[in-house]
């Protein structure tokens, strides 16, 4: 029973993560009509970003992690200003195969620099265990719990309050009315951009206790997009809560079901679902898809 | 455009193209200079080992060109990136064989890369020598151009299993593996090592290349009540593995592969790792306490690449410091068949890295199958026996 | 836009045509030759005529019927160890490679069954669930395809003569894409190439027409699995060794981007983009070996450079390298 606790735990922890990947991954789609395939990427680059800061430049932790959220948040912005803005209004794989390409340059770029390239590093977050009673919980876990807890509270209070925010709704809904209401529809594009790139990177800097930040820490977002999916593509607190579901019963199928079932758990279940409620998890699909 | 002379043209060009595709001869030494090729994946999963790797080697060739090459004749090193990917390293292979001449290909990374380039290597006529992978066909069938000398995960695990279990009389042993080609690998020595001591094999799990969380697999281990795991892991992995344990109060026994014995393993673990067990089959290069020799070593290397050197970066020095050595008691005459068959008398000693000995006969082209065990002591990694025979 | 020819056109019109689209590849072949040695240069043309027809499949999946496929490298597994299987088993290998066709095109029958009832980017994220499904069903496989250990396959054979040159090996799939190619042509011609196109323009105008867009998908992804399977197959043996990880989500993104770079509309496109995709690390590594110092050294540099390619057709040339221009070659009739 303990371990059953004990495992349910890490599961949401880890599902925090894809909850996190996952809605980067919405808000981008939900502003803009386009999927990004480098959220995974810009999530490494951004674990790297605050080691590099923290140990070359010499920033203490926190400030270095502010520092490389912001500018791996601004790099998205740069990218949509440069290059991702072309892909708005042309069919899905356009935008597929040029976040695909930048992501292939992100993980060359960090994977030229030797020291990236030869070592799993540790951002130096505290190890601990915190024991209540006789649960044990990795200090971690508890961090990226209440991390994604006050992120996910920050966007919904910056959707409800701000008038940016507001403003970014209102494009999401609809951009040709919320142009004609007069919000700078183009600004709002490099907007979400930047948020869905920084939210990103807080989430390697999440995954970095747990996994440690080495390159490859990227593949993880495979698993957002299950995630994504499952919440419905156009949902953020549907991608978020479907991230924290797929993190658990990907951790109790490895408990529970037969070896190697974990695994395909994620694809199986996007599967179900897409079959089983297309109506519900695609409501918006009718005239929104063009391939 | 006019038909015939498109013809007559493409006839031309099949001809030129047929004469050219007759097998390749293999490359006898001509000039100064001996091409050695390496596929390696600098890239892609492996990416941590490949880049030591040719580090060493790179170091290695530089010393011996910087005393006057092998008998006149510098080396050079070419260096491809596979990426773990086949294609690539098929594409590099025929590159290596037919533009840069290459007289022998030392360490190819992965198992698909190696096993999809050996074929075009050997049928060129070409060395194909110490690949990184653990299968069998590495060194088997014997094969005049083939040599290998990693221990396989079989042989030594099943020995360091069979020490583990018979000196510290574990009743129940588990195994936690990566699914691919290397943990069954593991998982054939360990099954081997038990059945020889009438034991079973408790439970097995295993993780997916890149798996976030092994806590679903810890607590399947505990709850199969194991007091011995061996680990078919990387560093990562060995870390989660027993970070997860010593988190939920398990302390137990834990042996885990060379794949995981690197100074990452505790630098990253930290206390977490105290006292975990491993299998070497070279040891760590630890700037403290270094005899003379390997201190001096790992200050060039230092100096040459702005790095600290690790195990891999040893393997890498030592696999060309090999070829250098069999190059030069080849003699001037240099051909690949002289090569090969000066290499099949060659036995290498123990050097100032503690390396195993390494020995070549023509009947076995398999320089060692021997590791020994290490465990973590105070942050490091501390030798504990001898090489498992 | 280079001049249709129907059906009904003359032949030896046909041939002229047919010969001149030919010609640069010719030419890139005898230069590659020439350049870098046949062995190395006909490995080249394996390849890339080998990633051509699982091209061609993409072609006719994504830019014909309009499909986001994901997933396309596990038909490629599909028809690779189909193969490998039953050439282990003593099947002739040719007899095989219809095997590997068949579990490629029903690898893309299954693969479409989502098309019943999703579109667009729902029915994409499904091919990409399918294609990591198979992996893992190939995994655990382990008594038929020994798991994730990989296995070995022989060399191509038909009735005693063995492939194993790579002479040998770049004609048979030069004459599988050519006959590849040929079956593509007729089909794109067909009410079947119509029915294609007319879900992509405009899935509910098809529907009234009385096209059923689910059917027509689907056979769109059997077509398309079929050529994959094909490719699988030979692949299998070019390579031989195949093992699950090698058809993860790189391979099926190297397929879209070779149907994309080369113009994913044109059924010559799949050989451009096969061109680029294959040539272009090794351009890279040639280029590396030129360079001086350590800044060469740099692991991530073809990476980088790879992407920087993608990006940049992406963005300069958005229909591909084929799309638009006179000289392209085998299916100007399909022009958008």
């Amino acid at each position: 029973m303990l371990s059953l606790v004990q495992v349910l735990l890490s599961g949401v922890a880890t599902g925090c993560v894809y909850g996190l990947v996952a809605l980067s991954f919405v808000l981008i789609y939900k502003a803009t009509e386009t999927v990004s395939f480098m959220q995974g990427d810009l999530l490494m680059l951004g674990a790297f970003a605050a080691l590099g800061l923290h140990l070359y430049v010499g920033l203490p932790l926190l400030p270095a992690a502010i520092v490389a959220v912001i500018a791996v948040g601004m790099l998205g912005a740069g990218l949509e200003r440069a290059v991702l803005r072309r892909a708005l209004g042309q069919p899905h794989l356009v935008a597929v195969l040029l976040t695909f390409g930048l992501g292939m340059m992100m993980r060359g770029g960090v994977a030229s620099v030797p020291a990236a390239a030869q070592e799993v590093h540790r951002l130096p977050f505290a190890a601990d265990t915190l024991a209540i009673g006789p649960l044990v919980l990795a200090a971690s876990h508890l961090w990226v719990t209440l991390a994604t807890v006050v992120l996910a509270g920050l966007l919904a209070a910056f959707f409800r309050y701000t008038r940016t925010g507001l403003a970014l709704r209102a494009c999401s809904e609809d951009a040709r009315v919320a142009a004609l209401m007069g919000v700078p529809v183009a600004r709002m594009h490099t907007l979400s951009w930047a948020l869905g790139a920084a939210l990103a990177a807080c989430a390697g800097l999440l995954l970095a206790p747990v996994t440690f930040v080495h390159l490859n820490m990227g593949f993880i977002a495979l698993k957002a997009f299950p995630a994504a999916v499952l919440g419905g593509l156009t949902s953020l607190p549907g991608a978020l809560v479907a991230g924290v579901f797929l993190g658990v019963v990907e951790a109790l199928a490895g408990l529970a079901l037969p070896e190697g079932v974990k695994d395909v758990v994620p694809y199986a279940l996007l599967m179900g679902a897409l079959l089983l409620f297309p109506q519900g998890l695609g409501a918006r699909r009718a005239g929104r898809n063009g391939t | 455009m006019h038909i015939p002379s498109v013809i007559r043209f493409v006839r031309g060009l099949v001809l030129a193209v047929t004469a050219a595709a007759l097998p390749a001869a293999a490359a006898d030494i001509v000039g100064d200079e001996i091409v050695v090729g390496t596929v390696s994946d600098l890239s892609g999963p492996i990416a941590l080992l490949g880049v030591p790797v040719r580090d060493g080697m790179l170091m290695r060739f530089d010393e011996a060109n910087a005393a006057g090459g092998v008998h006149g004749r510098r080396i050079r090193l070419v260096v491809e990136d596979a990426g773990y990917d086949p294609k690539r390293a098929v594409l590099a292979a025929r590159k290596l064989v037919q533009r840069d001449q290459a007289f022998a290909f030392i360490a190819n990374m992965g198992t698909p890369v190696v096993m999809a380039t050996m074929p075009i290597v050997l049928d060129a006529g070409r060395l194909h020598l110490f690949p990184f992978s653990p299968h069998s066909a590495t060194y088997e069938p014997l094969h005049p151009l083939k040599f290998q000398n990693f221990a396989p995960y079989q042989d030594y695990m099943e020995a360091a299993t069979r020490h583990m279990v018979r000196e510290r009389g574990y009743e129940r042993t588990c195994l936690l593996y990566q699914d691919d080609d290397y943990g069954l690998e593991v998982m054939k020595g360990v099954e081997k090592a038990l059945s020889g001591l009438d034991r079973e094999l408790i439970e097995r799990t295993s993780y997916k290349r890149g798996a976030t969380d092994l806590s679903s697999q810890i607590a399947r281990l505990r709850a199969a009540r194991c007091d011995f795991v061996v680990l078919a892991t990387v560093v990562r992995e060995t870390v989660a593995a027993m970070a997860e344990a010593r988190k939920i109060g398990w302390e137990l026994d834990m042996l885990v592969t060379a794949s995981g014995y690197s100074a990452q393993t505790h630098e990253l673990g930290g206390a977490a790792v105290e006292g975990l067990y491993g299998v070497s089959v070279l040891p760590h290069p630890y700037a403290e306490g270094a005899n003379g020799q390997l201190a001096a070593w790992i200050e060039r290397y230092r100096a040459r690449f702005n790095a600290e050197p690790n195990v891999w970066s040893v393997m890498g020095y030592t696999l060309a410091d090999l070829f250098v050595r069999t190059a030069e008691a080849t003699g001037p005459e240099l051909t690949v068949d002289a090569f090969a068959r000066t290499l099949e008398g060659m036995e290498f000693s123990r050097d100032y890295f503690g390396s195993p000995n390494y020995r070549f006969t023509p009947e076995d082209h398999l320089g060692n199958r021997h590791g020994r065990l290490a465990q973590i002591r105070n942050g490091r990694w501390e030798l504990i026996t001898d090489y498992l025979q | 836009m280079s001049q249709p020819i129907r059906a009904g056109a003359p032949t030896g019109a046909r041939v002229a045509y047919t010969l001149r689209s030919l010609l640069p590849w010719v030419l890139i072949l005898a230069l590659a030759v020439a350049m870098l040695g046949a062995d190395y240069a006909l490995g080249k043309a394996t390849l890339v005529a080998t990633y051509a027809i699982a091209g061609l499949g993409v072609v006719i999946v994504v830019g014909q019927a309009g499909q986001i496929a994901l997933g396309q490298a596990a038909l490629v597994a599909l028809g690779a160890y189909a193969q490998a299987v039953l050439v282990r088993h003593g099947v002739p290998a040719v007899l095989a490679l219809l095997a590997g066709v068949a579990a490629g095109a029903l690898g893309g029958a299954l693969a479409s069954l989502p098309a019943r009832r999703l579109g667009g980017l729902y029915f994409g994220m499904s091919t990409l669930a399918f294609a990591l499904i198979v992996e893992e069903a190939l995994v655990r496989a382990e008594p038929l395809t020994h798991g994730s250990a990989g296995m070995t396959v022989a060399a191509f054979s038909i009735l005693g003569w063995r492939a194993d040159t790579t002479l040998a090996q770049a004609a048979v799939s030069l004459v599988a894409f050519a006959i590849a190619v040929f079956g593509c042509n007729r089909l794109l011609r067909s009410r079947h190439g119509r029915a294609w196109r007319a879900v992509r323009d405009d899935e509910v105008a098809a529907a009234a027409c009385g096209i059923a867009p689910a059917a027509v998908k689907m056979q769109a992804f059997v077509v398309g699995g079929a050529l994959s399977g094909l490719t699988g197959a030979l692949y299998a043996h070019w390579i031989g060794f195949i093992s699950p990880e090698q058809f993860g989500l790189v391979f099926s993104f190297e397929l879209l981007m070779l149907a994309f770079i080369g113009g994913a509309r044109r059924l010559a496109g799949a050989a451009w983009g096969a061109l680029v995709i294959v040539v272009i690390p090794q351009a890279i590594a040639i280029l590396r070996d030129l360079l001086p110092g350590d800044w060469a050294r740099a692991a991530g540099l073809e990476l980088v450079l790879f992407g920087a390619v993608i990006v940049a057709v992406v963005v300069l040339r958005p229909s591909g390298l084929a799309g638009g221009g006179a000289r392209d070659g085998a299916s100007g009739q399909n022009g958008a």
